[in-house]
């Protein structure tokens, strides 16, 4: 699994671009379904199972894509500015290195301020490629990029950029793996474009048409020295979403979700998230309405290059998705 | 016509937050069976009542969008037996301290049936930091006390518990009631009102009668029952800003003066226009609200739901909006629900030819 989740995150693939990233995951998933397939805006659908006497067609979605940088300007000198693609946190950039999905670096500078305790806003940050003119430098307005760090094992936890959400991958890779059998027709779902608005999740499930989505992302924590004030702590367990700032989880999936986690003796949390959305929140307002959950992975630093998660949780989070798969569902 | 009044209170003292709004599903499910030829719920849980017209199938229909969601609380963490919470729907923070509310609790000692009941309080100023004496106390830091000691809270109430306002509705002054949700109960019951009225009259086109779900966290319930009913056009009730205190003098409008007919982007014009001459020709007074892009209700989805529904949009005035004290006139409540039905009643087979888009 670490092996797995250090492939994933050490790809280069930010929203609308994730045609690196999908070949990775396609190479994974594709001996462990029944079809799999790339719709029009890029999300890779594997299906596994038919559906069978009291199964129900479920899509399951875990996005593929990453926040990540765009070159929006080189000035005369060759220092190239840029914008976010997602949420970028500004005071996570400075000195910070980047990999352009064209394989170039450049590391992060920015101008002078006259107070350093504050903070650089984006306009005044560069990329720093390494050119000395604006015709030497090789990066072209629009080009992409995402940071560059390497995974971290720490044993228990694990670190590394990307993790928001190829760990949401990881899992449902895993769960692949461990599906021994289901009466579920149901669709593993790797979207695009997460990040920039839920915008795979939504036609992905338009063309599902499922009778019940989950997602699978990273969620907060408030477990950290004067963090926000938040009821979800790493290693305690995968956090089952009642409320997010976009979504409010369908009842009957949180009990389905807590009724199977208490049944296998998984360890839960029961999360409400204040600010942030998943894939989910698109599903449900997909066609008449879809009853949809989430099964989040708690995740310290979430945005920045250096994410965090607990290892017994991505296992657990795994277990809970494998056990809510195999058996017929009633909500 | 009933006195519609007895029922309103009902709706009002039901709970029903975004997304747990069966308490008062069940309400108004039992109110609109009489009224309706067919009545069920969505996937989501929105209330779909069908009043069949008397044109040769297939026939087509209108769909009326209320809202019957409301704002709340919801629970995100116990410290010390006080509860922290966070809002369900967009709540103002400075009239929460003080209030008192019902807390659902679901913990393993909790009975379903009978809520804990709790106030909102803030710490005293002097115990806060100094930066935050005198100022207006956010969500994450006022708390919930229920008077139960940290254990037995422990066993009653869970993250992700949601809170109720208890204040109960309040007859005021000539025909106005207080209360906490008349947004959008105030909306349901003209509904019912238009229901009842469409009763002993003809009307060509089927009737879709819409209770939605969570509209308050992202019309959530307007986009796929829209898109599940496909009606012709689609007409949505919700409340407006009435004039009150300290309130904006262009972008509000009197109480007790009628509805709002909307118009902009959001609004189909020719819709907007037929209202406008239907209202004058009953001399049912209303006032334009002009809305230049989101008109912050259902109308915003039901127009780009399944390949787009001409939509038209109505509001109810009521001051103090989105806090516990909501206050609205009954005559116009009364009002919309009869101009809702006058207009359905004199909708033509053809009716859908009328609305060009050509100025």
């Amino acid at each position: 699994m670490k092996d797995l989740i250090q492939k994933l995150t050490e790809t280069f693939s930010p929203s609308g671009y994730e045609h690196d990233i999908r070949q990775v995951i396609r190479n994974e998933a594709e001996p462990l379904v029944d079809e799999i397939k790339v719709d029009a805006l890029g999300n890779l659908i594997a299906r596994k199972g038919k559906l069978g006497k009291n199964g129900k067609r479920i899509m399951l979605a875990g996005h593929m894509d990453e926040i990540g940088l765009i070159a929006t300007h080189i000035d005369e000198n060759g220092f190239v500015r840029f914008s976010g693609i997602g949420g970028l946190y500004p005071h996570t950039l400075f000195s910070g290195r980047v990999r352009f999905v064209n394989g170039l670096t450049g590391v992060i500078g920015g101008e002078r301020i006259a107070d350093v305790s504050k903070t650089l806003s984006i306009s005044q940050l560069f990329i720093d490629v390494g050119a000395t003119s604006a015709k030497d430098c090789p990066i072209k307005t629009g080009d992409v990029a995402a940071f560059d760090r390497p995974f971290f094992d720490m044993g228990r936890r694990m670190v590394a950029k990307a993790m928001d959400d190829r760990v949401g991958c990881a899992v449902m890779i895993e769960a692949l793996r461990n599906l021994k059998s289901s009466p579920n027709e149901i669709y593993f779902v790797f979207t695009t474009q997460e990040e920039v608005g839920l915008r795979g999740a939504a036609t992905s499930a338009f063309g599902i048409d499922p009778e019940i989505g989950i997602s699978l992302d990273v969620t907060g924590t408030g477990d950290t020295p004067k963090a926000r004030k938040m009821d979800v702590g790493l290693g305690r367990g995968p956090a089952i979403k009642i409320k997010d700032g976009g979504m409010l989880s369908d009842v009957r999936v949180v009990q389905w979700m807590i009724r199977t986690a208490e049944k296998a003796k998984l360890p839960y949390q029961r999360e409400v998230l204040e600010a942030g959305t998943t894939d989910a929140t698109a599903i449900q307002v997909t066609r008449a309405g879809v009853p949809v959950g989430c099964i989040s992975i708690p995740c310290r630093y979430i945005h920045s290059p250096s994410e965090m998660v607990d290892t017994n949780d991505v296992d657990n989070a795994t277990k809970l998705l494998v056990a809510l798969l195999s058996a017929p569902i009633t909500l | 016509m009933n006195d519609i009044l007895p029922f309103l209170k009902e709706l009002l003292i039901a709970p029903g937050l975004s997304g747990f709004e069966s308490p008062v599903s069940e309400i108004i499910q039992k109110e609109w069976k009489p009224l309706v030829d067919e009545i069920s719920l969505s996937q989501l849980g929105s209330l779909h009542g069908l009043c069949r017209g008397n044109l040769g199938a297939p026939r087509p229909s209108v769909l009326v969008a209320t809202h019957m969601d409301a704002i709340g609380l919801m629970v995100t963490g116990l410290q010390n037996g006080f509860l922290r919470f966070t809002d369900v729907g967009g709540v103002d923070p400075r009239v929460l301290p003080g209030q008192q509310v019902w807390v659902h609790a679901s913990g393993p000692k909790a009975d379903p049936h009978s809520p804990l009941q709790g106030w909102v309080v803030q710490p005293s100023a002097h115990l806060l930091p100094e930066e935050l004496e005198n100022k207006v106390i956010q969500i994450e830091n006022l708390f919930i006390d229920t008077s139960l000691s940290p254990e037995q809270v422990r066993q009653l109430v869970r993250v992700g518990d949601i809170v109720s306002f208890a204040q109960a509705p309040l007859d005021l002054n000539a025909e106005t009631l207080a209360g906490h949700s008349l947004d959008n109960r105030a909306a349901v019951a003209a509904l019912t009102i238009c229901l009842q009225e469409l009763k002993s009259r003809q009307h060509a086109w089927d009737i879709w009668a819409v209770a939605t779900v969570q509209e308050e966290v992202g019309l959530t319930g307007a986009y796929t029952s829209t898109f599940q009913l496909r009606p012709s056009l689609a007409i949505v009730i919700d409340t407006t800003w009435a004039k009150g205190p300290g309130s904006g003098d262009w972008n509000t409008f009197p109480l007790a003066k009628g509805p709002t007919l909307f118009w902009g982007p959001n609004i189909h014009p020719k819709l907007h226009k037929s209202f406008k001459e239907l209202a004058e020709k009953l001399e049912i007074p209303c006032a334009v609200e002009i809305t230049g892009r989101h008109s912050g209700t259902d109308a915003y989805a039901t127009q780009v739901a399944a390949d787009g529904i001409p939509t038209m949009a109505i509001g109810i005035p009521i001051r103090y909006m989105h806090t516990p004290v909501e206050v609205v006139a009954l005559k116009d409540i009364r009002r919309t629900g009869r101009l809702v039905a006058e207009f359905i009643s004199a909708m033509t087979d053809d009716f859908m030819n009328t609305l060009t888009l050509e100025s």
